[in-house]
């Protein structure tokens, strides 16, 4: 169970919010 | 291990930026996830599943050194598509790290080839044989993933405008506690 709630959580959670943050771009490098 | 899986991929978002979270995090754990549905379909299987470290695991696909690598190698190169090469060679580095990881802990039963082809010596430094020292090493790797993650996140969110800063901390203590409540719950076999 520890495994699922982990994969829901960091990956659908705390993945999509992250998402939200003014991260560079993987292509062009800007934010 | 499951939650130092997700602290690593956490401290390597700290290096790597650009590489999206989700899937940094879906990376580390991918070789679990293909895993599943063959541990569904009886092809892989667990022994004495349940407590944490007690498992002997016959992931002989999966988790077998070549097969881990072709797993990571085509997850790096599918990522590469959208995201370009960089990012498809770092989420490629990363599903491999879960081998990598792994390797410390489990009880000598990963293969080299899969399916243990030619009955090759299976590899495993077996730390779960000291459970307190597994959970120890998780632990030291959620909280530095967290806490580099954390960093970095609040770094970019402050040089983008102070509006966005409450929200990467929000986040940054999310990592950690989600780490640490992932890393409590297997620990109690749950």
């Amino acid at each position: 169970m520890a495994f699922f709630v982990g994969l829901v959580v960091f990956v659908v959670i705390i993945g999509v919010l992250d998402t939200r943050l003014p991260w560079p771009d993987p292509r062009s490098g800007r934010r | 291990m499951i939650a130092g899986h997700f602290g690593l991929a956490a401290g390597v978002k700290s290096r790597q930026p650009e590489v999206p979270l989700w899937a940094l995090m879906l990376a580390t754990v991918w070789l679990d996830v293909v895993f599943a549905p063959l541990l569904v379909a009886g092809i892989e299987t667990i022994e004495t599943p349940g407590s944490y470290g007690a498992a002997v695991i016959h992931a002989d696909y999966t988790h077998s050194l070549v097969g881990a690598a072709l797993i990571a190698a085509l997850f790096g190169l599918v990522a590469a598509r959208p995201w370009g090469r960089r990012a498809g060679m770092v989420l490629g580095a990363v599903v491999f790290s879960h081998w990598l990881l792994d390797l410390v802990v489990h009880r000598g039963d990963m293969p080299i080839l899969p399916g243990n082809a030619g009955g090759l010596p299976k590899l495993g430094f077996g730390l779960w044989r000291v459970p307190a020292a597994a959970i120890a090493v998780e632990l030291v790797l959620v909280i530095t993933g967290a806490v580099l993650y954390w960093r970095e996140a609040a770094q970019v969110s402050h040089d983008a405008g102070d509006r966005r800063a409450g929200r990467a901390h929000r986040l940054g203590a999310a990592v950690l506690i989600a780490g640490l409540a992932t890393l409590a719950l297997d620990a109690l076999g749950i």
